[in-house]
């Protein structure tokens, strides 16, 4: 293959209070797809997203970033965590949770101006929240909560983007908008890996899979790996689900 | 000894079983803080029943302080409904407010009041055998030990009368519930038991002391045992020796007895957070590292079975592609050496037979989430431990 | 004495002046930082550091002799951040919960500084007078020198909260994120609680360690209800907090007998309490207008759309109807059909009504939000 690796994971292993949750993980993730983890809960899912941004320390492996070290390619990675991870009744505003994007690159003490601002209003446009900018982040819904946090992650500007479940409890008209723009990323050859719960919509959302149960089951396009073999290898005792290919 | 200080140590022995009761449920509950909002807002309570009847000792006055220890309580799960602010800010607000009213009643009416607040706070122990109960002119003892030892014969009764539904509901509220024994009673009954011992106590003892006695002894039991009978049987225990102890530390060294008292339960304390054998701080260390090495080991026999190829088994790649500091690779290697889980042949790393076993049945137990059966599998396999 | 009498009273008087500006400054100070407590779920916090500040004052008496208050303060600076320190220790490496942890911490340091407190008092030596102040403050013994301790840790809490007000937004929001962005989330997190620690410290010659607790949180939780920003809220809590320590001076000033700290923390506790009624956006009175506003709605809403499928039927919208054919109707009231009429939707003749084009309008924009929302 001529696409070059975007995420590189070699023996990673992570154990929670040393009960061990992610066991001798080797993944490579190339360029450009667009990437779902399936997997039972509790099988690691979160816990690999987390650790390989650096969130959760491993015991053993490493990961890296186009070739580099996670903590020297920051610049390069955004993230999206679960939407209830955060306390939504934080005095602030929509438009200042998706200004936070723009924190990294500014660096310690440096104040956000004009360019992010307007920065953080073009990812509120694209997300379609553009009308509620200054609305209070606990009256949106959580369809519109998490667009905040997906336009925060594209204020970013990152080549690499990590997103835990962001499909989780959103409307419909919500989970079309997100996957479109998800669409739209890979389209400019970025790199998205989503924890995805839903297993019905992964061939149509995704070009890519990884299953995971504390270790790698599987990975590579779904139009090779997404079957039944692997999905019972994952979810144990003969888990069938009809695929329209 | 004089009769006296027997019944100091007496009163403060009955003061201590009295706590250590509703103190268990309150730490089992993860409502330890709510003690200490009790103990502070009930002053206004007490304030008011000494207008009323001009007796710290009087039963009317127990029940309106209790009262407002009940009131405490509802006010502080109303203002969490509200939503307007968090869980925990309720009773930060609360208590203050309540307590400094009861100073002000106690400061604006200082002529009429033989109250003083840091009585009310910090107790005077030293004080309570000169207080005594007449009964039709006969001396039947110091007025604290009766009214504590009341408190503390309704207090046995309820836990003997009620002790299946109040571990039930502590364990499993969903579960008591559907099985017809209301939480909220169960709830409100431990809350009047808990406001009704602190006003019992906070004459002899002091409202802080109250709160020492009831969470110190409860935590310091549930770092030894998990038993419901075996901690409150440890907590009556702790809570009676320190009672005792204290009494005897505050005599040599001229000293408040509360302040002694809370001294040796702090003591007490350190000790089995310090020492206790599986939950406590040196024990929990130790086994961290102990597990730390050994899911290393794990991991590293993991990667074997994973590996066949030989390159991947070299010593020098599995240092580098493991990603271990040079001490705790040879640490691994030498654990997995001295149990005959590995064989090293011209830096070649193998999985030996039993290593292979071992690894595969690891494996099974971690994907089907039951990761405690590692721990008996260890003692199966391991002649060292890490 | 009247209020201008007494803005003299404090603009002559070295005394008061000193106090008033002492328990303004303090107040501003721990409102500011205790909107960080609220926010980090930390709101207990406060109370067990301030009891476990109290065997530090005794034990630094006790081995400098020392009764000036910066040097008590340092002992209590030191043992409140031992008991912050092992509360954590406690949480993270034992089974017990944060609210017994905070519990034992609070009463065991109390208890303990209560043991070396009276046993000061009975030494032969003792010049102890004025160690229990401590207990529930006395702002009287404030002199100018601790007014400028507090107004110079106020203003490095200042600069310092200017400085890196981005990072501690969004610590407070989202920790993993800010971790993941490359902000040390642990230096930012010492920072905040190291001076939440510094400024009950500060406030416990003024308030007490029993009550300090309150000066953290009620302002913030006040100055919560009145705005949806960060820096609004800081500022307000700050500003809740100073009026709390001037109003509170003022009463115990003029009063006989009454110590500063309760009286402050009732203050402060009226503020909470109005905050919590009268907020336009979450007080209590306002949600239940509004919810009492929103029935009427619905039940003028269920009368109107009632008469759009009457009047729907007709090929003429304004065909007039009886009244009576609305009476077993729940929503319809004389008043909400007068409301109908004031706000233009109905006509009225005799005892018969018929919609206007508005009011058809309306209705029927009604009618298909509602299909929509059925959808």
């Amino acid at each position: 293959m001529s696409k070059k690796t975007a995420v590189q994971i070699d023996d990673l292993t992570v154990a929670y209070n040393y009960k061990p949750v992610l066991w001798d993980i080797d993944l490579e993730i190339p360029e450009g797809v667009l990437m779902a983890i399936v997997g039972p809960n509790g099988a690691g899912k979160s816990t690999l997203i987390k650790s390989v941004l650096g969130i959760l320390k491993p015991i053993a492996g490493s990961v890296s970033i186009y070739g580099k070290s996670y903590e020297k390619q920051r610049s390069l990675v955004a993230y999206v965590p679960q939407k209830g991870s955060v306390d939504w009744d934080f005095p602030t505003t929509a438009l200042d949770v998706v200004m936070m994007g723009t924190y990294g690159s500014l660096g310690w003490v440096k104040r956000p101006r004009q360019k992010e601002k307007k920065a953080a209003l073009e990812a509120l446009e694209q997300v379609g929240m553009l009308p509620f900018k200054n609305r209070q982040i606990s009256q949106l819904s959580g369809g519109q909560q998490q667009r905040i946090f997906l336009a925060r992650a594209l204020v970013q500007d990152a080549s690499i983007y990590f997103m835990d479940e962001p499909f989780q409890g959103v409307d419909a008209t919500t989970e079309i908008a997100i996957i479109n723009i998800l669409k739209a990323l890979r389209k400019a050859n970025k790199t998205v890996i989503v924890v995805h719960h839903d297993l019905q919509t992964v061939p149509e959302y995704f070009d890519w899979v990884t299953f995971l149960n504390v270790k790698k089951i599987a990975t590579g396009p779904v139009k090779d790996i997404f079957n039944d073999d692997n999905l019972t290898k994952t979810y144990g005792i003969n888990y069938k689900v009809s695929i329209q290919k | 000894m004089s009769s006296a200080q027997l019944e100091i140590q007496l009163i403060a022995s009955l003061v201590a079983i009295a706590c250590a009761i509703p103190g268990t449920f309150l730490v089992l509950r993860k409502m330890a803080m709510i003690s200490d909002a009790i103990s502070h807002s009930i002053l206004p309570g007490i304030v008011v029943g000494f207008f009323i009847t001009q007796d710290l000792n009087s039963p009317l006055l127990i029940v309106l302080a209790a009262l407002t220890g009940v009131i405490t309580v509802v006010l502080v799960e109303q203002i969490q409904k509200t939503g307007l602010v968090k869980e925990d800010t309720a009773i930060g607000l609360v208590f203050p407010a309540l307590f400094s009213i009861g100073v002000i009643m106690i400061a604006k009416n200082a002529n009429d009041v033989h109250l003083d607040v840091d009585a009310v706070l910090l107790g005077e122990l030293a004080f309570a055998p000169f207080d005594r109960l007449l009964i039709s002119g006969v001396d039947v003892g110091p007025k604290s030990l009766w009214i504590i030892g009341s408190i503390l014969v309704i207090t046995v009764a309820l836990l003997f009368a009620f002790f299946k539904e109040l571990k039930l509901s502590t364990f499993d509220a969903g579960l008591a519930a559907s099985l017809g024994f209301s939480p909220v009673i169960i709830h409100y009954g431990l809350m009047t038991v808990a406001s009704v011992t602190t006003v019992g106590a906070f004459d002899a003892v002091g409202a802080i002391l109250v709160v020492a006695l009831m969470i110190t002894p409860a935590a310091s039991a549930y770092l030894l045992t998990t038993d419901l009978k075996k901690m409150l049987f440890l907590s009556i225990f702790f809570g009676v020796f320190s009672a005792i102890s204290g009494y005897w530390v505050a005599h040599w060294l001229d000293a408040s007895i509360a302040g002694s008292i809370t001294t040796i339960l702090g003591l007490l304390f350190l000790v089995v957070y310090l020492f206790a054998p599986s939950k406590g701080l040196i024990a929990v260390m130790y086994r961290e590292k102990q597990q730390k090495i050994e899911v290393s080991l794990l991991t590293f026999l993991l990667h074997l079975k994973n590996h066949t190829e030989e390159n991947e088994r070299h010593v020098n790649h599995l240092r580098e592609h493991i990603n271990w500091q040079k001490i705790r690779a040879k640490t691994v290697v030498d654990l997995a050496l001295k149990n005959n889980m590995i064989t090293i042949d011209k830096h070649i790393v193998s999985l030996t037979e039993k290593g292979d076993d071992f690894t595969s049945q690891a494996i099974d137990y971690i994907i089907t989430n039951e990761d405690a059966q590692i721990e008996d599998m260890k003692d199966d396999f391991f002649l060292f431990r890490g | 004495m009247d209020l201008l009498e007494y803005i003299e009273l404090v603009i002559n008087d070295y005394t008061l002046r000193t106090i008033t500006l002492g328990t303004a400054i303090l107040g501003a100070v721990t409102g500011m930082l205790g909107s960080f407590a609220v926010l980090r779920k930390q709101s207990l916090l406060g109370d067990a550091i301030s009891h476990a500040a109290l065997p530090g004052i005794a034990l630094a008496f006790l081995l400098t002799g020392a009764k000036e208050s910066n040097t008590l303060l340092l002992g209590a600076l030191i043992s409140g951040l031992i008991g912050t320190f092992w509360i954590r220790g406690i949480i993270t490496k034992t089974h017990l919960k944060s609210d017994t942890a905070l519990g034992l911490i609070l009463s065991l340091f109390f208890g303990f500084g209560i043991l070396l407190l009276t046993f000061i008092q009975k030494q032969p030596n003792a010049n102890q007078a004025g160690l229990d102040k401590y207990l529930f403050g006395q702002a009287a013994t404030l002199v100018e020198s601790d007014v400028w301790l507090m107004a110079i840790v106020t203003g490095l809490c200042l600069i310092v909260l200017l400085l890196f007000w981005k990072e501690f937004k969004i610590l407070l929001f989202d920790k993993d994120y800010a971790n993941t962005l490359g902000f040390n989330t642990k230096t930012i997190d010492i920072l905040i609680t190291s001076f939440i620690v510094l400024a009950i410290v500060l406030g416990l010659q003024t308030v007490g360690v029993v009550l300090m607790s309150a000066m953290l949180l009620a302002p913030a939780a006040a100055a919560r209800q009145w705005t949806n920003s960060l820096s609004m809220m800081v500022f307000l809590a700050a500003l809740f907090g100073a009026f709390s320590g001037v109003f509170g001076t003022a009463i115990s000033a003029t009063q006989n007998n009454l110590s500063t700290g309760p009286v402050i923390v009732i203050v402060a506790s009226v503020f909470v309490i109005f905050s919590f009624i009268f907020s336009p956006n979450r007080g209590l009175l306002f949600r239940q207008i509004r919810f009492i506003k929103n029935r009427r709605d619905l039940e003028l809403h269920k009368t109107l759309s009632f008469m759009f499928n009457i009047a729907k039927t007709h090929e003429n919208i304004s065909h007039p109807h009886t009244i009576k054919i609305l009476n077993n109707f729940q929503g319809y009231t004389k008043g909400t059909l007068k409301k109908l009429v004031d706000k233009n939707y109905v006509t009225l003749n005799g005892n018969m009504w018929s919609l206007t084009q508005e009011g058809f309008e309306t209705a029927s924009n009604l009618y298909n939000q509602q299909l929509k929302k059925d959808e």
